[in-house]
């Protein structure tokens, strides 16, 4: 003890000595403060990279794919009907505080995600957190959810029963929610467990210094690719140039969170190396089915060829955006790669108008009560992935507009404000978009387009296109459901349902010193096959 | 003296309920409703609801008021919303790394302030004075985050000299007793961190002292300006006493008055700046938890925290007024 002790202090002085460079270690720059680190009750990236370290799921996503491979879970069967899904843990799987990894133990995480009179469930709903992905993505909680049983039918094997067939069932499993914490851990520690993490990841807890970093040790002991370094540290650094400053200057090996005009500072340090997500997130603009004009496709079709995406993407999104042509991103299995999109011309924009009677061009809307009102389009006032610069990307979309002869005057309001209107139904002409939680096509078309009229999605009811994605959930083969999926993305595309923008690939920052991080869509990475030379 | 001491006391009740009700108003006057931004994209009805109910902005508002203001005066600042913790455990815990800084940068800001007000004053209109001035104005004028952002760019990454952020090194193994870090470690003998602490401090330091420096000198330099055109000091130049004699003992006291009601009104620019210093410099104090907060929408910790600062401010200004008396001999209260 006192060695060690001598040994540290020895460190420290040396580090005070020779500056930040610490062989063994990953420093990694957050954009902010961890909520906490229980997964089951968390919902942000920030948060969740390092839940991803210290935990692990059944299942998990492989490499910077989606697609789903085993973790805790070695095998798994699923019945003819979709219903029964039975896994074969691992064996010799502990968690960190020494307690086995076995059917009981994930039964009991089940439970307490799943009902609400347990005794882990209640006392964190009483003290204000929920359970939200769980209830987002089993339909809620007791018997509302899609979950009808959980047992352990051997020391080792889970079988879990649903009411119907979930097709994304898998792919919500993989979500770092869903990672198995140890029960005794959550016991011991409850509602403080959240500071407190153990389960069975690569890494785990040392200790969370408030408003500076986490530190996380490496777990010998672990089932999978072992750690090549000692110990992560995750450190908090608000502001973007700052966290550069500290990558520059080697306090720190990876961040995220990079601005926009920094990718090409980047790649152009020769110490500094880019990475970038498969993207995972589309920003589109919605019509509102209720404004009459653009009930007409043709109208629509217009606004199509209008929009010059290209010249958007290469312009505003610092290098890392991607011209979309559909909802999904092209990382999802459901991506419609024959489906070809709108071309830009002005020119055809403007016969389309003059088709549809507007040969002198659009810059009035009717609305139901058949008033004139000048065509507004909202943009939002807050920077998201999929529209990195809301506003100088609607400049350019209005400009564009207006070259086909449809003038739109621009306009915003407060982020919560611009939700409550959308979700109302109030905005004629939006722009938003979507991150994928989970990496299934379902999460990203269902929200949206399975209820036909939802003043929330303009009142776009397209019922053919419901049904399509309503039958696509309940299927269990992955190529069929693609299938439809693909099929859906074309039907959205002929009726021009709505406009697709772009996606974005956010980009990662890492010294060329830290190999073998693997970006993924998610953006939660494991850190086990980092290593600092 | 004591009649005035009670009845300055006790200006400071109302300015406090002034400003509880300001701070209470936040929530209330930035549009949209609060609920729904914290829960973004994917909010559902129900969940707005249940938040506005756990927020309590169900009730109707002078309800809402008499709850929170009750709440404080027994100490209840409320629940984190994002994270659940106690606001005033975390603000006090945070509290001792902003006092660290601030008291780095007024102290920084007084011995550098004054003798270069002073230089500026006794070689009035020579080259000394004309970049005194030039850098005060300067000073005065820099924003924080650019200057910071500048002294972090030179001295962290060109230089390599100075840390970039952060209070201590990266997983610096140090249990601190009373999260004055440098306290505790020259208490602890624990030389290393200490060091450590200070090459810490040295660059927010800097930079959050700039401006309250700038203002020190200018009004320095003026103040000693007036008093050494006073009769009295004719009287002690023509009694044949050497300037120096003249400057420090006779006149640089007197004139310290109105600098010293300058410094007091720092305190609360200093903590203003500490939001922007401490940001950039990720440094772990009230100021970067306010940034987050604010950010994060979490209402409970942005009221709590801006009410506790704007208690600080006025404090310390009855504390400066309350210093005049014993400062300056001449001045009696009655």
């Amino acid at each position: 003890m006192r060695l060690s002790g001598l040994a540290l202090l020895v460190a420290v002085g040396f580090h005070v000595m020779t500056g930040p460079a610490i062989a063994q270690t990953f420093v990694f720059g957050a954009q902010g403060e961890p909520v906490q680190l229980d997964p089951a009750v968390i919902t942000d990236g920030i948060s969740s990279r390092i839940t991803r370290q210290i935990f692990d799921g059944l299942v998990r996503y492989r490499g910077s794919t989606t697609e789903v491979e085993p973790a805790l879970a070695e095998k798994w069967e699923v019945s003819r009907d979709g219903r029964v899904w039975t896994f074969e843990l691992r064996h010799n799987v502990k968690f960190h505080d020494g307690t086995p990894l076995d059917a009981a133990a994930v039964v009991w995480n089940f439970e307490r995600w799943w009902k609400s009179n347990h005794a882990q469930h209640e006392n964190q709903v009483k003290a204000g957190q929920t359970f939200e992905y769980w209830e987002a993505q089993f339909g809620g909680f007791d018997d509302k959810s899609i979950v009808s049983k959980v047992e352990a039918v051997g020391s080792h094997t889970v079988r879990i029963t649903l009411k119907d067939p979930q097709a994304p069932f898998l792919a919500n499993l993989a979500m770092f929610v869903f990672d198995v914490a140890s029960p005794k851990a959550v016991e011991k520690w409850g509602l403080e467990f959240g500071k407190h993490p153990v389960g069975t990841g690569a890494f785990q807890f040392v200790e969370w210094k408030p408003n500076q970093e986490v530190i996380l040790e490496a777990n010998p002991g672990y089932w999978g690719v072992k750690p090549r370094v000692k110990r992560v540290v995750v450190r908090n650094i608000k502001d973007n140039s700052q966290r550069l400053g500290a990558l520059k200057a080697g306090e720190i090996h990876g961040m995220e969170g990079l601005n926009p005009d920094d990718v090409a500072v980047v790649k152009s340090d020769p110490s500094l190396q880019l990475l970038l997500r498969p993207t995972n997130t589309t920003g589109y603009i919605a019509f509102n089915y209720k404004v009459k004009e653009f009930q007409d496709k043709r109208v629509r079709q217009a606004f199509a060829h209008a929009i010059n995406k290209k010249a958007i993407v290469d312009a505003l999104y610092g290098g890392t955006g991607l011209v979309a042509t559909q909802f999904q991103p092209p990382s999802l299995w459901g991506y419609n790669r024959e489906l070809k999109d709108f071309e830009y011309g002005p020119a055809r924009a403007r016969e389309l108008l003059r088709q549809a009677g507007f040969a002198q061009g659009l810059s009035e809307i009717t609305g139901e009560d058949g008033k004139k009102e000048p065509l507004i389009f909202w943009y939002m006032s807050r920077s998201r992935p999929y529209f990195p610069n809301p506003k100088e990307i609607a400049e350019a979309m209005a400009a564009d507009l207006a070259k086909a002869g449809i003038t739109t005057q621009l306009q915003t309001t407060e982020w919560a404000v611009y939700l409550d209107k959308r979700k109302n139904g109030q905005l004629p002409l939006y722009m938003l978009g979507w991150t994928g939680d989970n990496g299934d096509p379902d999460n990203f078309l269902c929200y949206f387009f399975c209820q036909p009229g939802a003043a929330r999605e303009g009142f776009y009811a397209n019922t053919a296109l419901a049904d399509l994605l309503l039958r696509a959930q309940k299927l269990t083969i992955q190529a069929e459901r693609a299938r439809l999926y693909r099929q859906a993305e074309q039907m959205l595309h002929d009726d021009v349902g709505r406009l697709f923008i772009a996606n974005n690939q956010p980009p990662l920052a890492l010294s060329k010193r830290a190999k073998g991080h693997v970006p993924h869509p998610t953006g939660s990475e494991y850190f086990n096959t980092v290593e600092v030379q | 003296m004591r009649r005035y001491a009670v009845q300055r006391s006790l200006t400071v009740i109302p300015v406090l309920l002034g400003v509880s009700v300001l701070v209470f108003s936040f929530i209330h006057l930035i549009p949209g409703d609060p609920a729904l931004t914290m829960l973004g994209e994917r909010a559902t009805p129900e969940k707005v609801a249940e938040v506005r109910a756990h927020l309590g902005l169900d009730r109707p508002l002078w309800q809402q008021y008499g709850i929170y203001v009750g709440k404080v005066v027994r100490g209840d600042l409320g629940v984190s919303i994002v994270r659940g913790d106690p606001v005033l455990t975390d603000l006090l815990r945070r509290f001792p790394a902003t006092v660290e800084l601030a008291t780095a940068a007024i102290v920084l800001a007084i011995a550098l302030g004054i003798p270069i007000g002073v230089a500026s004053a006794v070689w009035r209109n020579s080259i000394v004075d004309s970049l005194a001035r030039l850098w005060a104005l300067t000073g005065v004028s820099m924003p924080i985050f650019w200057l910071g952002l500048m002294l972090a760019w030179f001295f962290g990454v060109k230089l390599r000299v100075l840390p970039t952020g952060f209070r201590l090194g990266t997983g610096t193994a140090f249990a601190p007793w009373t999260n004055f870090v440098i306290l505790d470690a020259a208490l602890q003998g624990n030389w290393p961190v200490l060091a450590d602490a200070l090459r810490h401090l040295v660059l927010p330091a800097l930079a959050l002292a700039t401006i309250p420096l700038a203002i020190i000198a200018r009004m320095t330099r003026a103040s000693l300006l007036e008093v050494l055109s006073r009769e009295y000091i004719r009287t002690a130049e023509a009694k044949g006493l050497s300037q120096t004699a003249v400057v420090l003992r006779h006149a640089l006291w007197n004139a310290l008055l109105p600098v010293l009601t300058v410094v007091g009104l720092q305190v609360g620019q200093l903590l203003a700046g500490a939001i922007l210093t401490e940001t950039i410099f990720s440094w772990p104090g009230i100021g970067l938890w306010v940034y987050e907060s604010i950010e994060a929408r979490d209402y409970a910790i942005v009221q709590g925290a801006s009410l506790f600062i704007a208690a600080i401010v006025v404090v310390v200004n009855l504390a400066t007024d309350l210093l005049y008396a014993l400062v300056d001999p001449r001045i009696k209260y009655d």
